[in-house]
């Protein structure tokens, strides 16, 4: 049988589709619709100054806003060879980590949620309310702060508001310990978690998983160990399990919560005195550059020519953790409520990793494309307006993917 | 009889659904903010359960993509009379950033159904939210409970 749930669940955030293929009770298989949510971000950046796609940027994704921002302007950075001022670029770690700390609290929060242990639910979303303060406290606002410009930040922090923001999170530390132990030794919570959605460790790289999810299976890698500001003033090192399970999951992101609080610490107490920002002169180029958010890694691949953006492309990690959770965490599920839970328990985030995907079918090969690689095709004179024509005309050939395959069966579970 | 017992049982006992239409969900993470101990929605009688088949209000964030165009219409008309759409965000009201030239997105969420309320603010402050469905529900279900009664 097949069990759709969503888009509108009480377990999801966001809009999604699950398709379970159950056996009994048993989830067997599972299928993944997504799409609800593409905006074509990436096409209204082309032919803006950096002004306005920064804002774009932002607006990528509620819940790792920042992390964006900041991938985005470091690449710019790249292209225009220069690097923000070290100030700036401990600001950046600050804001940075506090953003890690309440996206993981969140996540941690709605697996309670779908497990439906609300005591945990409310305490663990309580906390996060000190770090959502302290973000207000240093950028002005919760969620989408505006907070990184090309060359640096555009605020600075007095040294009261960095005081204070250390109280907040000792207030965190403390009390984190509570509600991790409360998780960790509970014999009923192990049961609904240990074991449950398991993904080894070749899974993990057969589906490209990144972030916490990867890591709690078993790969050491965190992109943050390559970046500049984290090599050269602090000593990070990635947090990892081996387990691979919901539970490994939810600690994993626990214990990095206690390492960014760890780093946040280091970098309140040496910020160096100095600049904020740098005057940049964005040249022409292409340029790449990684950030590690909340969720794992996130690439930003651009083309500047001047001040304007020319082409932008944008990889979200969840798109491949989603894939991962799908394919490998789904396929052996002892009852549809811990498929919640395991879906829950990966992290999703499906406002960032809606893409548009063209599959060309004919010769009975599916090669996929990307909007760069049909343009280029189509002598870079193909907009998104000219999709709909080019779908009608392939027809045949070509296979929409996600944004257009329409549900009209629609159930409200 | 019934149905007056019914009007002021749901005066204060108002049940949410959250509809994401195409946002960044900055706004869904603030409602979610509501529920926690700080801001408390329950201790107000609001209930969020995400089911439209049973809601008195419909939150709607986000500025309304391709697929939900018929979704939304439907969303609003599985849920039950009286009703009362609230719109959360500035997505909804103007499409925000998205409403530019490339972008896929076909705000107004008013194009599509009533809406009763609009917080704008992007994302607004859970203290606004919470404001603005304490302010709007339970007089509108009320009123538009009496309009259907006639
Ligand atoms: S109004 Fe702003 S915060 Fe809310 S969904 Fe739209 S872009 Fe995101």
């Amino acid at each position: 049988m097949i069990l759709p749930i969503g888009p509108i669940h009480p377990g999801l955030k966001e809009p999604l589709r699950l398709k379970l293929k159950t056996q009994g009770e048993k989830v067997i298989k599972a299928e993944i619709d997504y799409g609800y949510v593409h905006r074509g971000i990436e096409k209204i950046m082309e032919g803006k100054t950096w002004q306005k796609c920064i804002y774009l940027a932002e607006r990528i994704c509620g819940i790792c806003s920042y992390e964006h921002t900041q991938t985005f302007s470091e690449t710019i950075e790249k292209i225009s060879g220069v690097q923000a001022p070290p100030r700036a670029q401990y600001l950046r770690v600050i804001t940075n980590e506090l953003d890690r700390i309440q996206s993981h609290l969140l996540a941690n929060s709605t697996f309670y949620k779908t497990l439906d242990h609300e005591t945990l639910f409310m305490q663990v979303l309580d906390l996060r309310e000190y770090i959502m303060d302290s973000i207000e406290l240093l950028t002005g606002n919760r969620v989408n702060m505006g907070w990184n410009v090309i060359g640096g930040v555009r605020m600075d922090a007095e040294d009261k508001h960095l005081d204070a923001i250390l109280s907040k999170i000792s207030y965190v530390e403390d009390n984190l310990d509570r509600h991790v132990a409360l998780f960790e030794d509970a014999p009923i919570l192990g049961l609904r978690t240990k074991g449950v959605g398991v993904m080894t460790r070749e899974e993990a790289i057969k589906g490209h998983s990144v972030g916490p999810i990867a890591r709690a299976s078993g790969l050491k890698h965190d992109y943050r160990q390559e970046h500049h500001t984290y090599k050269d003033y602090f000593d990070f090192k990635p947090v990892w399990r081996k387990e691979g399970d919901n539970y490994a999951r939810t600690m994993n992101r626990y214990n990095e919560i206690t390492s960014s609080i760890n780093l946040l610490k280091d970098a309140i107490e040496n910020i160096p005195k100095g600049d904020i920002r740098r005057p940049v002169e964005v040249k022409s180029g292409y340029g790449e550059w990684r950030g590690e958010a909340p969720r794992g890694e996130v690439t930003y691949m651009i083309e500047t020519n001047g001040n304007l953006i020319k082409r932008i492309s944008i990889r979200t990690p969840s798109i491949m953790n989603i894939d991962s959770c799908a394919k490998y965490m789904l396929k052996d599920v002892a009852t549809v409520a811990d498929a919640v839970t395991t879906y829950a328990s990966a992290d999703p985030c499906i406002a960032c990793a809606e893409r548009v995907a063209i599959t060309d079918i004919s010769n009975n090969k599916f090669i996929t494309k990307d909007f760069f690689e049909i343009s280029k095709e189509y002598n870079n004179k193909f907009t998104t307006n000219d999709f709909f024509e080019i779908s009608k005309d392939y027809n045949k050939k070509v296979n929409l993917s996600n944004k257009f395959n329409y549900n009209n069966d629609l159930e409200v579970n | 009889m019934l149905k007056t017992l019914k009007d002021i049982v749901r005066k204060s006992s108002i049940h949410v659904c959250i509809v994401n239409c195409g946002g960044c969900n900055g706004c869904d993470v603030e409602l979610v903010a509501c529920l926690s101990p700080r801001y408390d929605l329950e201790q107000y009688g609001i209930y969020v359960h995400n089911n439209p088949r049973e809601a008195d209000v419909i939150l709607v964030t986000g500025a309304v993509t391709e697929q939900w165009r018929e979704n939304l219409r439907r969303i609003y008309a599985k849920a039950p009379e009286p009703k009362v759409v609230v719109a959360v965000g500035n997505c909804p009201q103007s499409g925000d950033v998205f409403a530019q030239e490339g972008g896929r997105v076909l705000a107004p969420v008013s194009d599509f159904i009533p809406v009763d309320a609009a917080i704008p603010g992007c994302p607004p402050r859970p203290s606004e939210i919470l404001d603005a469905i304490l302010a709007v529900a339970p007089g509108a279900i009320a009123a538009k409970g009496r309009i259907q009664d006639k």
